[in-house]
């Protein structure tokens, strides 16, 4: 059973402009509500920066339709039965989410299918790849990357760069329209002080791989802020020093290192 | 496992490579962009890169060293075709807007440059340390500053108005020794004492080793380097040669940089004692592709005469620990 409840302390986005990104509630908040309310989870600070690339959105331009639109999913069943904790606590950390929506773990990709997710994060290493597999485009919240202001979003070189044979699997169609909507978000600021920064980082493959996938991404729509080709060097010191929010690929194997 | 690249050769990891930085601005002539810059502002550096994107760079001050670097490591595949010791030299960029062309002009180059760090905005120092940098080098004194701050040799590096041609097959790297090799603890004696005290300072601590200077960690990996040719029967034909080109005379004050030197169990081919004499003509016989010194009067001085001389600002610095004697991985590959 789905259900969704919309948020009324908050502005409703417009559903056709907008970029709706779903971030299960168990990651926002963590577990245990104490008091009816719950502490803050891994996915707070992710939360603030989309808020704060909304705003910045609406300080250039106060009509812009081209908005994150953040939903909350819960999955969990504990959850679901503390279901108006989740929004009391939404309401008292201010978090700028319009709708919560409430499923069963078989039914949640139909949830995301509903309400049009273009992104969905989630820190469970089963319900990204599944909603990826369905062709809904899915990242794992890295837990262990200290928080920016900034939003930083990475994509992972060595899933950008296709083979142009075959039809177009789904969840590449989903990371082709979110490029070109981050592209246009991004165009929005300059090249200095933007609460939003776009990260590539290449693995495997020398410089040209690195190339190409600068170019395949720019035909989608979107520059790049930061490069790294890293010609097989380990990844995680540059992780930590890159400190992405969220990391983009096709496949779930850029998360091993 | 190491990382094929091109199916050519593999490519090393930093942490067992002696892992170069080097800014764009020095490996490749970024002037008329850089005045864009200055003059008309970042939009218009942008729009002016974009459109000059297929355009390759030409070669800047770093570039005859980066490939002294590649030939090193050509020979050095064909010793030890399994090693990681090799020399990764990691294009450093700073700048929006630059990263398709630069890739463009290292391929129109054909350098064997496959690791980039292109930090849009962001400061290099993080990434530097990630890289696990024996030396980096850059046209921002700031930069190098701050770098020299974290433990990370550093130098600026300038471009001589006409740059005397040097070799294509043998690197040759030219080091000063207070302040640079050595710590600077000497030469505050000369600074504010004078030459007289600075003499009676040397003779009587002529035994003693000197401290640690900044680049004493890139001798030493050049050391380690050059161990693997003689250890192949190559030491006549060494592709690296190093020098020390030092305003010490020949007395106690060479001698003590000498014992410091072989204190650490450092060699170095060859030892200049200038006695204060002007550092320009003997680097010209040498012809360095790289000349580290802590003075910019000897900068400029080499500079003059047509070498490639980078600057080493004193800072209170402390250096990162770092083992140079590292083993080689042995690994088996497809």
């Amino acid at each position: 059973m789905v259900s969704t409840i919309q948020n009324t302390d908050v502005k409703q986005k417009d559903s056709a402009r907008a970029v709706v990104v779903a971030v299960s509630s168990r990651a926002v908040f963590g577990s245990g509500a104490g008091d009816g309310l719950y502490g803050m989870g891994v996915a707070f600070p992710l939360l603030q920066a989309l808020q704060r690339v909304n705003e910045r959105l609406l300080e250039e331009n106060p009509a812009e339709s081209l908005l994150f639109d953040v939903v909350l999913i819960t999955t969990d069943s504990q959850q679901q039965q503390q279901s108006s904790s989740i929004i009391s606590s939404t309401r008292h950390y201010g978090l700028e989410v319009s709708r919560f929506c409430f499923s069963s773990e078989e039914d949640f990709i139909e949830s995301l299918i509903k309400n049009n997710v273009q992104l969905f994060l989630s820190t469970d290493r089963n319900e990204a790849p599944q909603a990826s597999q369905k062709g809904v485009l899915s990242a794992l919240l890295d837990r262990h990357v200290a928080p920016s202001e900034q939003l930083r979003v990475m994509f992972c070189g060595d899933a950008v760069v296709q083979p142009d044979t075959g039809p177009m699997p789904a969840s590449r169609q989903a990371a082709q329209s979110f490029s070109a909507q981050l592209g246009e978000m991004r165009r929005r600021f300059g090249m200095l002080d933007s609460p939003l920064s776009i990260v590539l980082v290449t693995s495997r493959g020398g410089r040209e791989s690195c190339g190409g996938a600068l170019r395949t991404l720019r035909s989608h729509g979107l520059s790049v802020d930061e490069a790294y080709c890293l010609a097989g060097a380990p990844r995680s010191p540059i992780l930590s020093v890159i400190r992405p929010h969220f990391l983009l690929s096709d496949s779930f194997s850029c998360l091993e290192d | 496992m190491p990382h094929m690249i091109r199916k050519i050769c593999f490519y090393p990891r930093p942490q067992n490579a002696v892992t170069i930085c080097v800014s764009a601005r020095v490996l490749f002539n970024m002037e008329k962009e850089q005045q864009i810059y200055e003059q008309q502002g970042l939009e218009d550096y942008i729009k002016y890169q974009v459109e000059h994107e297929t355009e390759p760079f030409s070669p800047g001050p770093a570039f005859s060293f980066v490939k002294a670097l590649e030939a090193v490591n050509t020979r050095l595949r064909v010793l030890y075709p399994k090693s990681e010791e090799l020399f990764d030299v990691v294009l450093m960029t700073n700048n929006h807007s630059e990263k398709t062309r630069l890739i463009n002009t290292i391929k129109h180059h054909q350098l064997f440059i496959e690791h980039l760090c292109m930090t849009g905005g962001n400061s290099p120092i993080g990434y530097l340390k990630a890289c696990h940098t024996n030396l980096y080098l850059s046209a921002d004194p700031v930069k190098v500053r701050e770098a020299l701050e974290e433990g990370i040799a550093a130098a600026t590096m300038f471009t001589p108005e006409k740059m005397t041609k040097v070799s294509e097959t043998q690197l040759r790297v030219a080091f000063d020794g207070d302040a640079v090799l050595f710590s600077d603890e000497s030469e505050r004696i000369y600074k504010a004492h004078g030459l007289e005290k600075f003499f009676e300072h040397e003779k009587a601590h002529e035994n003693k080793p000197l401290g640690h200077g900044p680049l004493k960690g890139f001798l030493e990996a050049l050391g380690m380097l050059q161990k693997k040719f003689y250890g192949k029967g190559q030491r006549m034909d060494c592709p690296i040669r190093t020098y020390l080109v030092t305003a010490r005379d020949a007395g106690s004050a060479g001698y003590r940089a000498l014992n410091t030197l072989c204190s650490w169990g450092v060699e170095i081919d060859e030892a200049l004692f200038l006695s204060g004499s002007s550092k320009g003509p003997m680097l010209e016989k040498i012809r360095p592709h790289i000349f580290f010194d802590d003075q910019m009067t000897h900068v400029n001085g080499a500079l003059e005469m047509g070498t490639v001389a980078c600057h080493v600002p004193n800072v209170a610095y402390n250096p990162l620990e770092r083992d140079f004697k590292k083993k080689p991985i042995k690994r088996k590959y497809i």
